[in-house]
């Protein structure tokens, strides 16, 4: 319970300093002003810009908190990442076109939109290549992910250089695919936080036989476990949650992979508490992070993914460390 | 949608509110009442209102810069981006974004009332949005032709209450243009090639059609030399070779366009050979902004001295 406690209590401290965070430093009295409905433009861009951002960014952070910790527990390897199977290839692809391609809908929608369709047609595509090849297991899932997401780097690349000119520069697209949390109208919020509580649920279902199948495989077959049909159904899960997370956060590097080590290093490697921790340590992580990348380097805004992997890297090589040593 | 109409309605308000402060503080200040409300159509077909002249703008880029300077209104700037480099006067604003992107923070801590962006490196993508929302004043301007750099003129002195102003700004660039045409008109067109850069895998980046800085080329008098450059803006040295031109371009110093043509080959070529190998200056092709009318004019020298 205390860790419960102490988590969503770092949860709230980490997103009032980030909404304060900025390049203009805010207080907390002038956050409840902007709430309490003032109308300076400082006001209204803390309320209608900096909130909804700070915000997104923890549910993005849940996300891929929930995500990694899926993948985690199905390939059965502790380097199992949100974006192994294809998805953040698929989804800077989706994001590369709808940047760069005129189509007939306002960017606002159609960029979470195609990002999402790519990011979650890339797994498709990847579990439907290792059918196919008859190697539905996590070895053939990992080496049909990696051939995928090499064609749909290449495939994205050519569509940077042919597409962009002097209105559309290659930089939106490079700091998209650095990462970045998009920020959305308070409905998105909303949306947002519906997609993440049940995502929540939908995680929470696979729990225990997440538990069965860490048994190993002989084991988990002995526990009345369908293992290629679990391994499938919680991939395809996990993907639907990677992809939501891809569409309102970008691409985040990191924070899948070290979350649910850091949650397992709290509540132990059960993953009825470890998929809700997970999800809270990534909120946090992220929700930092973000404040870093608007506030570190005034005027400028430093992509997220850039500052998970700098600030996350040292900070979870230490925690390894000493780790590995008390054990 | 109920939330979404509420939350337009409020901001109207808002704007509503700003608009009889500042006519009312402009009254009081100067007298005039001048403080007409004003709506122009932006470059992305985006209707821009603003409930009074704009008194503290930001100009995003050199080129929007130079614009509202030409209007005589640099001392209306409140803030600039980091490359931002004439005129003069102007260099001492705060910064509002730079390499890195532009800071929505900055911008508005400035309280500013009128944003002018072109969709080059993210400006576009990270200001109108939030800008929009907040209810800060924002507007596109495109420049993919000369023709279309005067036009920004004229809509920049009309958004800034200072419509003949920017008429007469642009029909005094105009009768310079005119003047270069009648100069070049009838003599055989130069084929010409202009390098704008060089990238890291040795490919060069060249002028093109549909740009201003080609528009520039064309209007002073020369044809491309290399032509369905559309798509890609880079071409391979082999290309340059190939194409040899009458006149070759460097858009940079003398000091790296003698590091150019020194390349094995480039001596061979035309334009070298004959000497028509020039170096031009990149602010005055490369921001689109009120100098690219002296860059018109220097290039119709080379092209027909």
């Amino acid at each position: 319970m205390k860790v419960w406690l102490g988590l969503a209590a770092m949860l709230l401290l980490a997103m009032v300093v980030a909404a304060c965070a900025g390049n203009q430093w805010a207080t907390p009295a002038d956050l409840l002003r902007a709430v309490d409905g003032d109308q300076a433009l400082r006001s209204r861009l803390l309320l209608d810009w900096r909130l909804p951002r700070v915000v997104a960014a923890a549910f993005v952070g849940a996300l891929l908190g929930l995500g990694g910790t899926i993948y985690q527990g199905v390939f059965r390897t502790p380097l199992a990442e949100p974006y192994l199977l294809g998805s953040a290839g698929g989804a800077a692809l989706g994001a590369t076109v709808a940047l760069l391609v005129p189509l007939a809908m306002p960017q606002s929608w159609l960029l979470p939109l195609l990002a999402f369709a790519g990011a979650w047609g890339a797994t498709m595509l990847v579990i439907g290549i290792s059918r196919v090849a008859g190697a539905v297991d996590a070895a053939g899932l990992l080496l049909a992910g990696v051939a995928v997401a090499a064609i749909l780097g290449a495939l994205r690349s050519f569509l940077m250089l042919a597409l962009s000119d002097e209105t559309v520069s290659l930089q939106v697209v490079l700091s998209w695919v650095l990462g970045g949390v998009q920020t959305p109208t308070w409905r998105g919020v909303a949306l947002l936080v519906l997609i993440t509580l049940a995502c929540l649920a939908l995680a929470h279902t696979l729990a225990r036989r997440l538990d069965v199948l860490g048994l190993g495989e002989t084991m988990a077959v002995a526990f009345g476990l369908d293992v290629p049909r679990f391994v499938m159904l919680a991939v395809l899960a996990g993907s639907v949650i990677v992809a939501a997370a891809v569409a309102f956060g970008g691409l985040v590097a990191f924070v899948g992979l070290a979350s649910p080590h850091v949650a397992r290093w709290l509540v132990g490697p059960l993953h009825r508490p470890l998929l809700p921790a997970s999800a809270l340590v990534g909120a946090i992580v992220v929700v930092l992070a973000d404040a870093i990348a608007r506030s570190a380097l005034p005027p400028a805004e430093i992509p997220l993914g850039l500052v998970t992997a700098v600030a996350g890297g040292p900070f979870f090589i230490l925690l390894l460390a000493r780790r590995l040593r008390a054990s | 949608m109920l939330l979404w109409t509420a939350r337009i309605l409020r901001a109207h308000q808002a704007r509503w509110k700003r608009a009889v402060h500042l006519s009312m503080t402009l009254i009081a200040l100067a007298g005039t009442s001048s403080a007409q409300p004003i709506t122009v159509q932006d470059a992305f077909d985006r209707s821009v209102s603003l409930p009074a002249p704009p008194q503290r703008i930001i100009p995003i880029f050199a080129s929007n810069v130079e614009i509202v300077a030409s209007l005589g209104l640099a001392d209306r700037i409140v803030g600039i981006e980091s490359y931002t480099r004439y005129p003069p006067e102007v260099l001492d604003r705060p910064l509002v974004g730079g390499r890195l992107g532009f800071s929505v923070d900055a911008v508005v801590g400035l309280q500013p009332d009128l944003v002018v962006v072109t969709p080059s490196r993210q400006a576009a993508n990270q200001l109108i949005d939030p800008m929009e929302r907040i209810g800060v004043p924002i507007m596109v301007l495109l420049q993919r032709s000369v023709p279309e750099i005067l036009d920004n003129i004229r809509l920049m002195g009309r958004v800034a209450g200072v419509p003949e102003r920017g008429e007469a700004v642009a029909a005094r660039f105009q009768g310079r243009l005119d003047e270069v045409k009648r100069k070049v008109e009838g003599q055989s067109a130069p084929s010409a090639i202009m390098i704008t850069g060089r990238l890291g895998n040795g490919l060069m980046l060249v002028a093109r059609e549909g740009t201003y800085t080609g528009d520039a080329m064309i209007l002073a008098g020369a044809r491309f030399a290399l032509q369905g450059t559309r798509t890609l803006a880079q071409v391979s040295p082999e290309a340059i070779l190939n194409a040899d031109p009458d006149v070759l371009l460097w858009a940079g110093s003398d000091r790296d366009l003698k590091q150019l043509i020194a390349q094995p080959g480039w001596a061979d070529m035309r334009a070298v050979k004959s000497r028509r190998a020039h170096a031009v200056s990149r602010v005055e092709l490369l921001i689109p902004g009120p100098r690219t009318i002296d860059g018109i004019e220097h290039l119709a020298a080379i092209f027909h001295p």
